[in-house]
């Protein structure tokens, strides 16, 4: 960050305009719930309410420049616990994008530009290009050395296809056999889907820069990829804020999307119930614990606590429902990891492992020697602060527990198992 | 993108998530009872867990020692009263359901009793309550019994302090110290006893704190720590916290935000949907209407637009807090239904000229009026719908405030209310 000279917005005049009628922070009633059950708090002397606080006695300066927002991972929880539903986040949101260039992160900044340097939208700067690479290049390993998976497909540019499969740059860029237990799910189903050499990628940091703009510009080339496709549903893999980001700027820009958006999470739900992943939990002979991270971008903020159930019943059908024990809290009161709003990307290293140990607190509560996440953010955060604070729990992803359940999880697809998982594959 | 609006049919819809509302869906629960509940965390969260009845006989200032025999005098000197239309065994009965419930789903309760608790306040006080949660018992028996115990709080913390609760307390508990530790890893800054609760959650936490309370008890056997004794096992994290220091320990409730109501509040959140309840927290009904046969509820989330139909509706939206009434220049209303509010004749009426006036406010006892089968009345005096009931502390003619009787009117009425809806719902369905 420099020390470019931060324009000083009036707080009190942004939230009027902002709230829906009835909405009115003037309503909060100083109860401190909001700071009691959020991770932030403390963090750069700050917390939600003081922050509403400060903005209704007109502090303007101080909330102008205070670092904390980019310590608020617009995670919501706040809101979710507040009687009079104030949405601080808002405010957080307006604070960012208000922040000169120069001066916010330049590790979210970065990955925004990035995003807007190819048609990708690849916070890694991937260009389509690369992925047609990565992607052919490691389907054709996969035939070569699987001869279960000889015909594995990972169709690009299929136009009519039923599934657009956006996919997270982290895996085409630094971890590419990661995409394969996600084909061979795809190919045990019979889904009719497909990537798009444009707009595949599933992070969107210009959102937490708090640059509107930036952040509708990358969701018109993903909404125009989709329609141009002719796909039904845009459906989102493994990456928890790429959902909510989508889902909520169509709504916000009146975006023309002629598709559904669905979570990964729904159909590994749905082709679980109709038999068509015929998973079990009969691997598990030495009942090895799990418990399961909710990304607060797919439930508290989007679906709410039907996409928390779906995610149970995947759980819980994977590894056996008295293996599976639920953090607390959990569902639509769940903490952030305390990688969300950019975090990761931010450089704040102390402040955001400040955050995450609300969640080390609780993952070490469960006593589980996994924790499953739909969400790469949360994945990477929870690895960190496992590291940090001494924890001996591994994060793995549904798609890597699916496959191995069905048994076709290849050699190359195990980096996140422990020892106590592999042993029981060999 | 087309928004798709959700559908959910139920028996019965509960408006509100407060204690009456929660109450409400577990006395339905009981009684096999289809549920949709929808409501904003309410003052659940905010308390101290007593589960007060009758604490005093509203204008009189005398502590209510036997609440059984204090609704005998309620009843003579307040025939309005919601609690005054409750025969005294289905208050007991709605407690006891309560409590059975709470300590089901892993939060312990004491029972009902012949009288009423000497508990302990934040500042120090003493208060009368019904019944308490299994984590803060100890502390009115060692007080009872005069035992010698230190109360313990920790640097950072706001909302309770034990030189503050000693200084009032002491003339009754003579034998009352005060010490203050630092609680493990949260040695800088200010702390939430939430933040410590969950901490507590964790084994390790635990081996490391019960040596700091034994170096602070010294040779007292008993301490008493603000609360915040875990979250979601509140009763693990004290016996275990008991056994690593050969102590007997008890809570004793903080300010709010306080432990106690976020552990009422999640552990509804989780345990009703698991029941079968459609539970939709944090929203507001925005519209409700009626048909001969259902009523429509409808309310938004994050997701979109939902529809609830249901045989019949408890309206427990509490008073201003909550939003279940609203104060105007023009007087007190009722914004879902517009149901008529019993208030005082004018603005100028509310309050009494000194704020601390024995009699209490008339604003106090504003709120709807029901029949005697829990239904509001309509404009015209005869019951809004026969399908609308409603509970809690919406009701007129009660001042819960000074009656300490918060929770006694929530689950005295919301047990009266669901009986009634039963009848309704098995008449004809
Ligand atoms: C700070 C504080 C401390 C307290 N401590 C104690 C104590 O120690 N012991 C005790 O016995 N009592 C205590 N109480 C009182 C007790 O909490 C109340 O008596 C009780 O909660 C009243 O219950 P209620 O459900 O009627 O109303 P509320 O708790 O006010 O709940 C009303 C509910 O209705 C919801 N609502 C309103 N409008 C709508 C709508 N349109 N659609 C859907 N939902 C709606 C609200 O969101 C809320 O969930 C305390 C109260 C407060 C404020
Ligand atoms: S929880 Fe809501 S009402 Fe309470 S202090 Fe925070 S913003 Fe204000
Ligand atoms: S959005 Fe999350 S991180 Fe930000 S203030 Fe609210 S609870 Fe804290
Ligand atoms: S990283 Fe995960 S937990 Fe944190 S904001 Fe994103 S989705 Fe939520």
């Amino acid at each position: 960050m420099s020390d470019k000279k931060i324009p000083t917005i009036n707080f009190k005049e942004k939230a009027i305009e902002l709230l829906p009628e009835g909405a009115s922070f003037d309503a909060c009633l100083t109860c401190g719930l909001c700071s009691s059950g959020c991770p932030a708090s403390g963090i750069e002397n700050m917390d939600p309410r003081k922050f509403i606080r400060m903005a209704m006695l007109g502090m303007n300066e101080e909330l102008s420049t205070t670092p904390w927002v980019w310590c608020c991972t617009q995670c919501r929880r706040c809101q979710h616990v507040c009687p009079m539903n104030i949405d601080i986040s808002q405010l957080v949101f307006i604070a960012r994008g208000n922040w000169p260039q120069e001066a916010k992160p330049a590790g979210i900044v970065r990955s925004c530009q990035l995003i807007r340097s190819t048609d990708s939208t690849s916070a890694m700067g991937l260009p389509p290009d690369d992925f047609i690479f990565v992607v052919e290049d490691v389907l054709q390993e996969v035939r070569e050395t699987q001869p279960a998976f000889k015909n594995l497909q990972a169709p690009m540019d299929k136009k009519g296809a039923h599934f657009f499969v956006n996919q997270n740059s982290r895996e085409p860029m630094n971890e590419p056999d990661e995409m394969v237990p996600l084909w061979k799910i795809f190919d045990m189903v019979g889904a009719d889907w497909t990537y798009s050499s444009k707009g595949w990628a599933a992070e969107n940091f210009c959102m937490f820069s708090g640059d509107e703009e930036a952040w509708y510009e990358v969701i018109k080339t993903r909404v125009d990829a989709v329609n141009a496709l002719g796909c039904k549903v845009w459906l989102n893999t493994e990456c928890g804020h790429s959902y909510y980001t989508m889902w909520n700027a169509i709504n916000r820009f009146g975006m023309e999307a002629d598709f559904q958006l669905e979570s990964l999470i729904t159909y590994y739900a749905r082709w679980i119930r109709e038999g068509k992943l015929p998973v079990n939990s009969d691997w598990n002979t030495n009942n090895i614990t799990f418990t399961v991270q909710d990304p607060c971008m797919i439930v508290r903020k989007a679906y709410g606590d039907a996409i928390a159930e779906d995610m149970r019943f995947v759980v819980k059908s994977l590894v056996g429902e008295e293996n599976f024990i639920d953090m607390q809290p959990n569902r639509s009161a769940n903490y952030c990891c305390g990688g969300g709003g950019g975090f990761l990307q931010a450089g704040m290293t102390e402040h955001r492992r400040t955050y995450g140990k609300r969640k080390f607190d609780q993952i070490a509560a469960t006593g589980a020697a996994y924790v499953l996440t739909p969400c790469h953010n949360c994945h990477s955060q929870m690895e960190d602060i496992g590291h940090h604070y001494g924890g001996n729990y591994g994060v793995v992803h549904f798609w890597t527990l699916i496959c191995l359940s069905l048994g076709i999880l290849g050699e190359n697809e195990r980096t996140y198992l422990g020892p106590d998982l592999l042993a029981l594959i060999d | 993108m087309k928004e798709e609006t959700r559908h959910f049919e139920t028996e019965l819809a509960v408006v509100g998530s407060g204690l009456a509302g929660c109450a409400a869906s577990i006395f339905a629960l009981n009684r096999k009872i289809k549920i949709a509940q929808v409501g904003n965390t309410g003052a659940v969260a905010y308390t101290t867990g007593y589960l007060d009845l009758l604490g005093a006989v509203e204008e009189s200032s005398k502590a209510v020692e036997n609440p059984w025999d204090g609704l005998e005098l309620l009843k003579k000197s307040h025939p309005d009263h919601p609690l005054s239309h409750i025969p005294a065994q289905d208050i007991a009965e709605g407690f006891r359901q309560f409590t059975t419930f709470l300590g089901e789903s892993g939060i312990a309760y004491t029972g009902p009793q012949e009288t009423n608790i000497t508990a302990l306040t934040p500042a120090g006080t003493l208060k009368k309550t019904l019944c308490v949660p299994a984590t803060m018992a100890a502390g009115p028996q060692a007080f009872a019994a005069q035992r010698p115990c230190v109360i313990i709080d920790f640097h950072g913390l706001k909302g309770f302090s034990a030189r503050e609760v000693v200084a009032n307390l002491r003339h009754k508990w003579p034998q009352l110290t005060a010490a203050r530790v630092d609680f493990p890893d949260m040695e800088k800054g200010e702390i939430y006893p939430e933040v410590m609760a969950r901490a507590l959650e964790v084994a390790a936490t635990r081996t490391r704190l019960a040596e700091l309370l034994r170096e602070a008890a010294g040779e007292i056997k008993t301490i008493g720590l603000p609360a915040l004794l875990g979250m979601h096992t509140p009763d693990l994290v004290r016996s275990e916290l008991e056994r690593l220091t050969g102590l007997t320990i008890f809570e004793i409730p903080t300010m709010p935000p306080s432990v106690p109501g976020i552990r009422l509040r999640e552990m509804f959140e989780q345990v009703f949907p698991q029941k079968g309840i459609t539970l939709i927290p944090q929203q507001k009904i925005t519209a409700l209407s009626f048909a001969p046969d259902r009523a429509q509820l409808n309310l938004r989330d994050n997701y979109g637009p939902i529809v609830i139909h249901a045989k019949a509706v408890i309206l427990a939206t509490g008073r201003f807090l909550s939003g279940g009434l609203e104060a105007h220049i023009t007087g007190i209303t009722e914004p879902l239904l517009d149901l008529p509010v019993h208030q005082p004749p004018s603005r100028t009426d509310w309050y009494r000229e000194q704020y601390t006036d024995r009699q209490g406010h008339l604003i106090h006892k504003a709120g709807i009026e029901i029949d005697a089968s829990c239904r509001p009345l309509g404009k015209n005096g005869t019951p809004y719908h026969e399908r609308l009931f409603a509970a809690g502390i919406i009701l007129a003619h009660q001042d819960w405030i000074r009656g300490r009787s918060g929770a006694g009117i929530a689950i005295a009425t919301a047990y009266k209310a669901v009986q009634a809806a039963e009848d309704l719902l098995h008449a004809r369905i």
